[in-house]
């Protein structure tokens, strides 16, 4: 009954996922549309509704082209493994204070240790396509992703000190409790996190991995198809998988004025968070490579342990 | 202990995205540092010059339009003024004006799509769109004057083609007042950015003996300390009686080189509103330039430069006395600015190619002529 | 140091703004009376004269005239025919032109086809583009509303 119910809720989740992930892309188009002063896709609906549903019906009606110099098995299988983690960490993003799947008490670790397995499916695409721009774009994206999982950790922490938990339900429950959400009690915490966000996402500013001007389209330069559009869902869904992690992290997850339902407050909250990459998009150049790893290791890192170390003492001097 | 490294060729263009055009380069690189460069051009070469042996005076106009085609007008000018120079014409005033009002609009819109184009290669999207809104107010002008929004074939030997359109010169002062403010706002947008600041200061540095071995102009030069502007160092068309500097940055670098063009581009603003002013009433060409078949100049040499947006641009024209030029030799900026690559990227990244590149600011058409 | 957060401003200040996106087919640019699109030809006025051959730089004007009926000193056209894969669109045939019988239209989105030889416009297709463009025509086409546009 257990792995019926598992089975069905999964199943739900992917769906909404596709349909998440279809309109996160109409929204992304939309909303940088709009600030360059065009209007975006709207041809095919009322305001482009359907834009991305032809679009991936484009991609999947398209030839399968495998490289014949490409490593065949890796290469058919890179856009799996980098689409498998980003949705498998779902299971334990809690919807409302009723709907969620695993009631995890590492759900911290569990979505942070398998989130990081998403660069390898980068490595292995960019490494059997056997493209030098590929290569290039994987081994930025790599040395990217490995460096900012680190803050992005880090600045987790101080929230796991103060609730001394490490469960996702924990986290909003204490947020409800205290009465506070985490990004005022850990500001610093919060910022760092959404610059290392950016950068595990591969997102503007920090899209070098995928830098169209230099590495015409980095990792994926050599797919097409059905497999470019498995890099793109697995993309924007471990997006949205970043954006529910820090909104019941600092924004206290499904809490909000009783009005609208749990759920509502959660995809509001997400859209905000959406929205404030696309606009980073919108407005800001890609940064440079050296700067990238500097900025991490020189400035995220010690912020993120000083961060850790002053909640520490305050926890400890508080006596909560 | 080192590590073994093996450097790997890699080839960029000529269909790569921040190419431009159609220009290739040939990258070895190690990891991502630039060992060895090799430009390769010629993908667009059409023989401009030898076709010049086969036409008319007039017929080749349009040709110099598809040189440098972001500043038509500056090549159709110095086209003009070459064989003016040969047959000693005198120039009706209001063409001239009209010609320079031309040539700044021009050289206005050749550095909004710079500008758009480098950031979009430095990677922020929406100044691409911005500088192309504020473009097409350049051309629409440009094309209500000459019928054609960027091959304009607009000059005629012995003056213009046409005289502004009723409310034309209005018009201009207009979009002078709007054109100013939205680059107010590029200002804010970008000029101010750490992470721009970061991708372009220090990078691509050029310094005066470069700039004067390779015989580099225009807003390369003037970004590396050279104050050089022939519009203000040998004044063509009536550039004397206009108030306006020549704006220089010490450094060198892709930044100075990104301030220079903005600078220019209030520069040209400037020489605009006041041309509008003083702009009198008059022909637009010479009686003779009417019977545009009909040019002969007599037999003889001219070299006439101007300032482009690229750089000098110049053309040497021999007549041997008919009605077709003997030898049209053109010096095309972007050609003379891109060789000075192959030096100033060894060493540098990908991402630095990138930046320095677009730096340049080549038009292939001009390139390869 | 944070200069870089003005520019968050001015994308958010366009955010707002008013959309420039012409919708091309829905709506399209009113191009200036002067632009120069495809010819269009008046067999009536032509006198035969050949100077806008000779001044077409490349060469893609070519032209026959048969001696006229009714007056036999006068020559009348006989084909009239663009290549437009080569034809720049400079306009110096109109310029020569002595009695405007060759003129450039407003017109610039008539001219994509599948085939490369669909480009060769001869007498007839030249003589029915109507549109209005910089050129002065006793008879304008009255059936003709929006410019370039047929109603």
């Amino acid at each position: 009954m257990d792995l019926l119910f598992m089975a069905i809720y999964a199943v739900a989740v992917l769906g909404g996922l596709l349909g998440a992930v279809t309109y996160a892309i109409l929204f992304e188009r939309k909303v940088i549309g709009y600030m360059q002063i065009r209007t975006g896709p709207n041809r095919y609906g009322p305001w482009g509704m359907f834009q991305t549903i032809a679009d991936v019906m484009k991609l999947l009606m398209k030839e399968d082209i495998i490289p014949a110099q490409a490593d065949r098995k890796i290469f058919v299988l890179a856009p799996v493994v980098a689409f498998a983690p980003a949705f498998m960490v779902f299971a334990v993003i809690s919807w409302s204070e009723n709907l969620y799947a695993a009631d995890l008490n590492i759900g911290v670790l569990y979505f942070l240790g398998v989130s990081s397995m998403t660069m390898l499916g980068v490595l292995m695409g960019g490494w059997s396509s056997n493209n030098k721009y590929s290569l290039l774009g994987a081994i930025r994206g790599v040395s990217q992703m490995i460096s900012y999982e680190l803050p992005l950790v880090l600045s987790v922490l101080g929230i796991v000190i103060l609730v001394g938990s490490l469960n996702l339900r924990d986290i909003v429950f204490f947020q409800q409790d205290v009465g506070l959400w985490f990004i005022i009690l850990q500001f610093p915490a919060f910022i760092i996190y959404m610059i290392s966000a950016i950068a595990e996402l591969n997102r503007s500013p920090f899209d070098l991995p995928e830098a169209e001007s230099e590495l015409v389209s980095g990792y994926h330069t050599e797919y097409s198809g059905f497999r470019y559009a498995f890099y793109m869902l697995a993309e924007y869904t471990y997006a949205i998988a970043i954006a529910a992690f820090a909104t019941t992290l600092f924004f206290g997850g499904w809490l909000g004025p009783a009005f609208l339902p749990g759920i509502v407050w959660f995809l509001l909250k997400m859209c905000l968070f959406m929205f404030v990459w696309f606009w980073l998009r919108a407005t800001l150049p890609r940064a440079r490579v050296e700067n990238l790893m500097q900025f991490c290791w020189k400035v995220l890192i010690p912020l993120a342990l000083l961060n850790i170390v002053v909640t520490a003492i305050i926890k400890v001097w508080m006596g909560w | 202990m080192a590590i073994k490294t093996e450097t790997m060729t890699l080839n960029m263009g000529p269909q790569h995205p921040s190419t431009h055009g159609v220009f290739r380069l040939v990258v070895d690189v190690d990891g991502e540092t630039i060992k060895r460069v090799e430009p390769v051009m010629g993908y667009l070469h059409r023989g401009s010059e030898k076709l010049a042996e086969r036409f008319v005076y007039t017929q080749f106009i349009p040709y110099t339009d598809r040189l440098d085609y972001m500043n038509a007008m500056t090549n159709n000018y110095v086209y003009c003024a070459a064989v003016e120079k040969l047959l000693e014409w005198e120039i009706p005033e209001r063409a001239e004006y009209l010609r320079v009002i031309t040539m700044e609009l021009n050289r206005i819109a050749s550095h909004l799509v710079w500008w758009g184009t480098y950031l979009l290669d430095i990677g922020a999207l929406s100044p691409f769109l911005y500088a192309f809104r504020d473009r097409d107010h350049c051309l629409d002008l440009l094309n209500e004057i000459s019928g054609a929004r960027m091959t304009f074939n607009y000059m005629r030997i012995g003056g213009v083609k046409w005289d502004s359109p009723d409310g034309w010169i209005d018009r201009v002062k207009e979009k002078v007042k709007v054109l100013r403010e939205n680059i107010n706002e590029y200002d804010t947008l970008v000029t101010g950015n750490e992470i721009f600041q970061s991708r372009t200061i220090g990078v691509g540095k050029l310094t005066k003996e470069q700039i004067l071995d390779w015989g580099i102009s225009g807003p390369l030069a003037r970004a590396s300390g050279l104050k050089m502007d022939i519009r203000k160092d040998e004044p063509y068309s009536i550039y004397d009686r206009f108030d306006f500097d020549i704006p220089t940055q010490e450094e060198g670098d892709v930044y100075a080189r990104y301030k220079v063009r903005i600078a220019e581009l209030y520069e040209s603003l400037k020489i605009i509103e006041q041309a509008c002013e003083q702009i009198p009433e008059g022909d637009i060409i010479t009686k003779k330039g009417k019977r545009i078949m009909m040019i002969k100049p007599p037999a003889g040499e001219a070299y006439t430069r101007a300032e482009a947006s690229k750089g000098e641009i110049g053309v040497y024209a021999i007549s041997n006395g008919k009605n077709k030029p003997y030898r049209i030799k053109l010096r095309r900026p972007s050609f003379v600015n891109v060789a000075i690559l192959q030096e100033l990227l060894i060493g540098k990244n990908i991402q630095d190619l990138v930046a320095i590149f677009g730096s340049l600011d080549i038009v292939l058409g001009e390139v390869d002529a | 140091m944070f200069r870089l957060l003005k520019g968050f401003g001015v994308t958010f200040n366009y955010f707002r703004k008013k959309k420039i996106t012409i919708q091309y087919p829905d709506e399209r640019v009113v191009m200036p009376e002067r632009f120069r699109g495809i010819h269009r030809f008046f067999p009536d006025k032509c006198i035969v004269c050949n100077l806008c051959v000779t001044a077409c730089p490349t060469d893609v004007i070519t032209l026959t005239g048969k001696k006229s009926e009714e007056n036999p000193k006068k020559k009348i056209i006989d084909t009239y025919n663009i290549d437009f894969q080569g034809c720049i669109l400079c306009d110096f045939c109109t310029e020569v032109c002595p009695t405007d019988a060759i003129v450039m239209t407003a017109r610039y989105n008539n001219l994509s086809s599948f085939n490369r030889s669909e480009q060769f416009k001869d007498i007839e297709w030249l003589s029915d583009n109507h549109v209005y463009g910089y050129y002065e025509e006793s008879d304008r086409v009255p059936e003709m509303g929006e410019r370039g546009e047929q109603k």
